[in-house]
This record gives structure tokens, sequence and C-alpha cells, in this order.
């Protein structure tokens, strides 16, 4: 009965998702008639024989080139921040932990900040210094805190949660100083820790494709793992799991995939902890269910989000800041009900 | 079969700075049923973490099954060992079936999926315990019994050859208590697997293992059948207190009966008190003038009954006769003699015969005061030769009755009281 209600669940999910997809092609500032959007869709995208007369090529451009890419990068860093989420959460034995709460997001940041700063235009390998940057900010600063919280063979998480929110912290008060110092480029470190997926296209989904599909092997293959590590460490070890080895795994697939994704679209906050809570009350802890939904439902989230953010209003909202305007409230009204049911730790 | 299956040599562990474990020496052989017992901090649950992985020792060595427990991978050792750790809580919701499948990860990995063989094995693991009538309930949502089930459930699917328990009892009822003992102790009779158990209560200890071993200052204290093990010697050793020791009725092993932590108020004068007794009604009053610091005699005693066994483990001086014969009146000479020294005698409340009767002959003469519990002429079965003897006892000395044994100790009280002002 269960597992076919589950499986019903990840149908109906992966059908909704594509409708979304779509859905979203389909809305833009740039009106293009419904009926050309599928014949845009049908001709450019699966090859099909379709009637391209009477239609743009501007037209063409902004759905192929724009709008598409654009939704499926969002679908893309959504999924992605949500499973990172859902894993740090299993390791950390809470749900209100996120990608974030390490420093990524601060680490990338500053890689970022300092690039834009020392104005890097070049590339290597044709990515942009500034994403490189933020790259190994990113990954920097996981090394970091991972090497500061080390006692022994073992990281605790608490050590860890501490010295990440310490780290984080640090890091951010050396962004503000780069900002002050140099305030012509204030303005885009602001708009790049805002978050957004605009002006991004099928280079930078190439960019960040690799890093998602081996992180997300990883998490994916540590499934049972995971779960038995959400009944406590002790039990975990006494159960056969090298739990430092699983910690290390997934805060090392975690990184790759956060820093891969924000270093392309800026800080997105909010999905990692939001979509795996949701995900969790309903279908329950087990990983085998939670990350493959929590995948579905980030993508969606981000999507929908990204879609408010273009045509809300006739200027581009970072995405996310719309996505923290959702996440925020949530997050608090998860802290009044955990506190009620004085289950908070 | 009776090999060796978990050593340990000169095993130290602890926490910080300090070692618990000092020095461990000891070896578990197959189908053995090991009982772990020590004082809080002796280092009991220490040592179970040291086999189960948890905490890295800090000197000597333990081997599992011949294998040296440093080398093995957490999925092998998890593979030999399995634990059942104290009342156990999980934050998510996760079902009964689901905590159990958890006992088959250390036989697969990220390329072996569970196959219906896990399946049959949690499926019987449950049987087994119980539990698969609540298989699909949430875990959290059982009682604390069932939980404990649930948990052994995992053990067993684990299918391991040594079980380790942690104080699996702690925050059960009786009743669950009693339940999760049988099921080990069937784990160990029909599976033959071996179990190695920290247990706090002695009594179950005693009743459920075939071994004892007792911890004390980071070593071993004692190791052997729970009879070489309970002794007195041992338990005020572990308790810091004073105990009883007897052998239980229904399951002729030893059982301890916890007296007193806090020193009775002594009494000011060592007095001698003489204890007419012999059933078993007088236990609490021997222990307690004992306690006191009065000096207690007591007598004619039949062997074998719970007052003679007070005597016993107290070393109050007493005189005694075989069950289920009369008093003697060379027995009740030597009565008398320790009577003649006793300011105070006190017929406790004890039923009357006509073969105990003898103890009340010969009172007239004794220097005590007598006091008399009244509740002893309500378990009169002398045909009114009892009334008849307290009549004539009656009419040579005063004879004080009293209600019951603490009317008796406040009287005590009140004339020490009496006394000492006099003094004064």
């Amino acid at each position: 009965m269960k597992k076919l209600r589950k499986k019903w669940l990840l149908f109906l999910s992966i059908f909704l998702c594509l409708a979304l997809i779509y859905l979203c092609t389909i809305v833009g500032t740039a009106s293009i008639s419904f009926e050309d959007v599928n014949r845009i869709l049908l001709h450019e995208i699966f090859g099909l024989p379709a009637d391209m007369e009477g239609i743009s090529q501007g037209s063409i451009t902004i759905i192929r080139d724009v709008r598409l890419p654009r939704v499926v990068l969002g679908f893309l860093a959504g999924a992605a921040l949500a499973v990172c989420g859902a894993g740090f959460q299993g390791i950390f034995k809470n749900p209100m932990a996120d990608p974030f709460v390490l420093g990524v997001s601060s680490g990338a940041a500053l890689g970022a900040s300092i690039g834009m700063v020392l104005r890097f235009s070049g590339s290597f390998l044709g990515i942009s210094g500034t994403t490189l940057l933020a790259f190994i900010g990113a990954f920097a600063t996981i090394g970091l805190v991972y090497n500061i919280s080390r006692v022994g063979k073992r990281v605790p998480v608490s050590t860890l949660l501490l010295s990440g929110i310490a780290v984080s912290q640090t890091l951010s008060a050396a962004m503000s100083i780069i900002m002050i110092l140099n305030r012509q480029t204030l303005d885009q470190i602001m708009f790049w820790t805002m978050g957004s997926l605009n002006g991004k296209g099928w280079r930078q989904i190439l960019l960040v494709l690799p890093y998602a599909i081996l992180g997300g092997l990883i998490l994916f293959t540590s499934s049972r793992e995971l779960d038995i590590i959400l009944t406590g460490e002790d039990t975990a070890i006494q159960l056969g799991v090298n739990v430092e080895f699983l910690k290390k795994k997934v805060l090392f697939a975690s990184t790759l995939i956060t820093a891969a994704v924000i270093s392309v679209t800026g800080i997105i906050g909010f999905v990692g902890l939001v979509v795996p809570h949701i995900v969790r009350m309903l279908t329950g802890p087990k990983h085998r269910i939670l990350l493959p939904l929590s995948l579905l439902f980030g993508g969606t989230f981000l999507i929908l989000c990204d879609t408010a953010a273009r045509s809300l209003a006739s200027w581009e909202i970072p995405v996310g800041i719309i996505t923290s305007l959702c996440g925020g409230p949530f997050f608090l009204y998860l802290l009044r009900n955990m506190k009620k049911g004085g289950d908070f730790s | 079969m009776n090999q060796d299956i978990l050593t340990f040599s000169h095993v130290a562990a602890g926490y910080g700075e300090k070692n618990i474990l000092e020095d461990i020496t000891l070896s578990i052989k197959e189908g053995d049923f090991a009982g772990l017992i020590g004082c809080n901090g002796a280092g009991k649950s220490t040592l179970i973490k040291c086999i189960s992985g948890l905490l890295p020792l800090r000197g000597g060595s333990i081997s599992i099954c011949q294998k040296e427990h440093a080398a093995l991978k957490p999925r092998e050792r998890a593979q030999l060992v399995a634990v059942v750790p104290q009342s156990y809580h999980v934050k998510y919701d996760f079902t009964a079936e689901d905590i159990v499948l958890m006992g088959r990860n250390p036989y697969l990995s990220f390329r072996k999926k569970e196959g219906p063989e896990d399946y049959a094995i949690v499926e019987e693991a449950m049987r087994a315990t119980n539990t698969e009538i609540f298989r699909k309930r949430l875990y959290n949502e059982l009682s604390g019994g069932e939980r404990q089930r649930v948990i052994l459930a995992r053990a067993i699917a684990q299918k391991p050859r040594i079980i380790l328990l942690d104080e699996p009892t702690s925050a059960l009822d009786v009743h669950h208590q009693i339940e999760v003992m049988e099921l080990i102790s069937r784990l160990n009779e029909e599976e033959h697997m071996t179990v190695l158990a920290v247990l706090h209560d002695i009594n179950m200890a005693s009743r459920f293992c075939k071994r004892m071993i007792m911890l004390q200052d980071g070593g071993v204290f004692a190791d052997g059948t729970p009879q070489e093990v309970i002794n007195r010697e041992n338990m005020e050793q572990l308790y810091q207190m004073k105990l009883l020791i007897r052998e239980s009725a229904i399951f002729h092993k030893p059982e301890i009966i916890p007296v007193r932590v806090m020193d009775a108020p002594k009494a000011k004068e060592r007095r001698h008190i003489h204890v007419i007794c012999g059933a078993n009604k007088a236990v609490k009053l021997l222990e307690e003038l004992d306690a006191k610091g009065y000096q207690v005699t007591a007598g004619v005693i039949n062997q074998g009954s719970e007052d003679w066994e007070i005597c016993r483990e107290l070393h109050i001086p007493c005189v005694e006769i075989e069950p289920f014969t009369p008093v003697t009146p060379t027995k009740q000479e030597e009565n008398l003699r320790l009577i003649a020294d006793a300011p105070l005698i006190l017929v406790a409340d004890v039923p009357f015969g006509v073969a105990n009767l003898q103890n009340l002959v010969g009172l007239e003469n004794a220097p005590g005061q007598i006091y008399f519990h009244k509740n002893a002429l309500s378990n009169d079965y002398t045909n009114g030769k009892l009334i008849r003897q307290l009549e004539y006892l009656g009419t040579k000395k005063k004879v004080t009755y009293i209600g019951d044994h603490d009317e008796f100790l406040h009287l005590l009280e009140k004339e020490e009281k009496r006394i000492s002002k006099n003094k004064n």
C-alpha cells in the first residue's frame, strides 16, 4: 500500500515538474504566443518538423537560448541545493541544517567579490574568473572548517556546526571590508550575493552538470547509511556504518554540488533548508524516497520562484530574495512548531 | 563449540585524562551468558563501547572470534557483534520494520540493496520478538517495552555471534523487564548466541546469567557463577550498604535484599536484648535492633526460618533447633542462659504451638523486664496453654504487652531518655 503510494507520489511529482517547466517557459515579459512557443519547442528542442513560418528569429532566440536554459538551470540549481540540504540534515541529524550552514556561501561570496574587485576578466577553460574564484572559495572554506573541527580521526558535528558559523561570520566580515574599500563594485557584489539566474545559458548548465551528477551519485548511493545515521551516530557505528567516512563523503559531495551551483548563480538561500523539510513531512525520513523527491520539489520550487522573480515586476528581482522571502517565514514556522513539540535540538 | 569468542587482554580505556578501565583481562566462551556488574562508573558500559568500536583502546587488545579487534572494519565488526543499548529514542519517523531492517546494513553495500533474503531474516527476527504485529507502526509511537523488543529484533537481524546489552531493561517496568530478559535467555539457549550484558539489577543478573563478572576500580573484581560472585563481601563492596543475601526459593539462585544505606541512629547504651522468635515476623525488628547497636540475642529458632536467616546473616547469637522439632528442655536451658544476661526480653510476634511453648518456660526467673507482643495471642495453637503460661508468668513478674514492634522500639527510646536525664 505505502510503497504504491510513494510510487504514485514520485510519478505525480515528475509529471507536475515537467508541466511546470513547460508553463514557465511560456510565461515571460516578451509576449510570444502560446502557439509559437509550442512550435519553437517542438522544432528547436525535440527536432520535430514544425511549421516555423512567421516566427521571428528573436522569438526563437528568446525561447531557445534565454528562457529554456534559464528554466533548466533553475531546476538544476534548485534540485541540487535541495538534495544537498537533505544530505546535510541527515549527517547533522538536525532538520535545521542546510548546505550554507558550514560557510559554503560565505566562502563563495568572498571568492566572487575578490574576482569582481580584481576585475578578473580572463577565463580559464571557458569559466569566468569570478565563477572560478567563487568555486575555490567555497571549497577552501569547507576544507578549513572541516580541519578546524577535527579531533583526532573524528569530526563531531556540533564542533563542525559551530566552527562553520564562526568561519562564515569571519568571511562575511572580510567581504564587507572588500565592499567598503571598493565602492564602485558594491552593486555588483550585492547583486551576486542575492543570487540570480538572469543571463545564464546552456554553457553554465554544462558547467554545473558534471559536479551535480557526481555529487548526486555519491549522495544517492549513501541513502541507507544516511537513514541509519539519523538514529544516532553510535548506533550507526554499531550497525557497521563507517560514520566518519560517511560524513566526509556527504560533506564532499554536497560541497561539490553547492559550490558548483552558487559559483554560477550566486547565493540562493533556503531552498536546501525548506524543501527537504516539506518532503520529509510528506514521505517520512527515508532517504531512498526523500532524496529523489527533494530533487524534484527543489527544482520545481526554484523554477517557480524564478518565474516570479522575472515576471512579478517590470524589473528583475534577484531570485535569492524570493526564495528567502518564502523560506524565512517557513523556517520560523518550523521553529515554533518544533518548540511546541519539545523536540528541538 | 566452547572456545573463547571474546578475549580481553590488559585492556585500558577511558575518557579525557582519566582511565576508566585500567587492566581488564578476561575471556568469554561461545554460548556464555555473562552479566557485567559493578557500581556506577566502574566501566561496564565503557567496556561495551570498546567492544562495539565506539571507544578506542588506550592499551591492551580485544579479539573477537580470534580476530584482532582493532583491525576489523566497522561492517566486519557489526557482522560479529550486535548491541542493544539502553532505552533508545529516534527523532525521526521510522517504522518498526525500517529499524529492524537497518540491522541488515553490515551485509549490504552501495551496490547491494536489501533483497528478499534480508526481508525474510527481518521477518523472522520480528516474529521471534513478537514485534511483527506492529511492524508498520512508527517506532516512536511504541511503548518502552515494544521499542526495546524492536531493537532486540534489529540485533537478531544482524545475525551476530555475540550480542552485547547495555542495561537493556533499565527503563522498563517489571513485566517488560522479564519479557526482554526471557527473550535474551531464549536466544542464548536455543540459538547458542553468546550474550554479554550490563545489568544493574543484581537479582535479574543472578537469575538469568550463567556467569557474572564484577568490575571495580578498572579491573575485574570477581568472576564466576552467580553463587560464587554474589556473596556478602562482594555485594557490600559493590553497593556500600547493608544488604542480605539469600537463595531465592523459586529460582534457586542467590538474591540480594538491600537493607539500609544510612546508619540507624545509635542507641546510647549497648544494652542486651533477647528476642524470643522463630518464624518470619521478627526479621525487621532484629535488623533494626542490631543496626541501632544493641547487643541482640535470640532463641529458640527453627533452622531455615527467616528469623534464623537474619540471625545468621547479622551474626546474632541464637539458640537454634532443627526444623519441625520441638524445643527441648536442654535447648531451653541454653536459651535461658542467654536470657539471664539480658535486662530486656521481648517475646516477638510469633505463633505459639505445643512445640515452641517451651520457650516461655523459666522466664519467671529471668532478671530482665519482659515485653510481650499481643499479636502472638491471635496465633495461639496451644489450646489455651499459652494463656495459662502467661497468667502464671504474670503472677511472678511484670509483663508489658505491646501492640507492635515499633511500639517496643519507642519504649526503648523513651526509657533511654529517662535514664540519661536521671544521670544528668
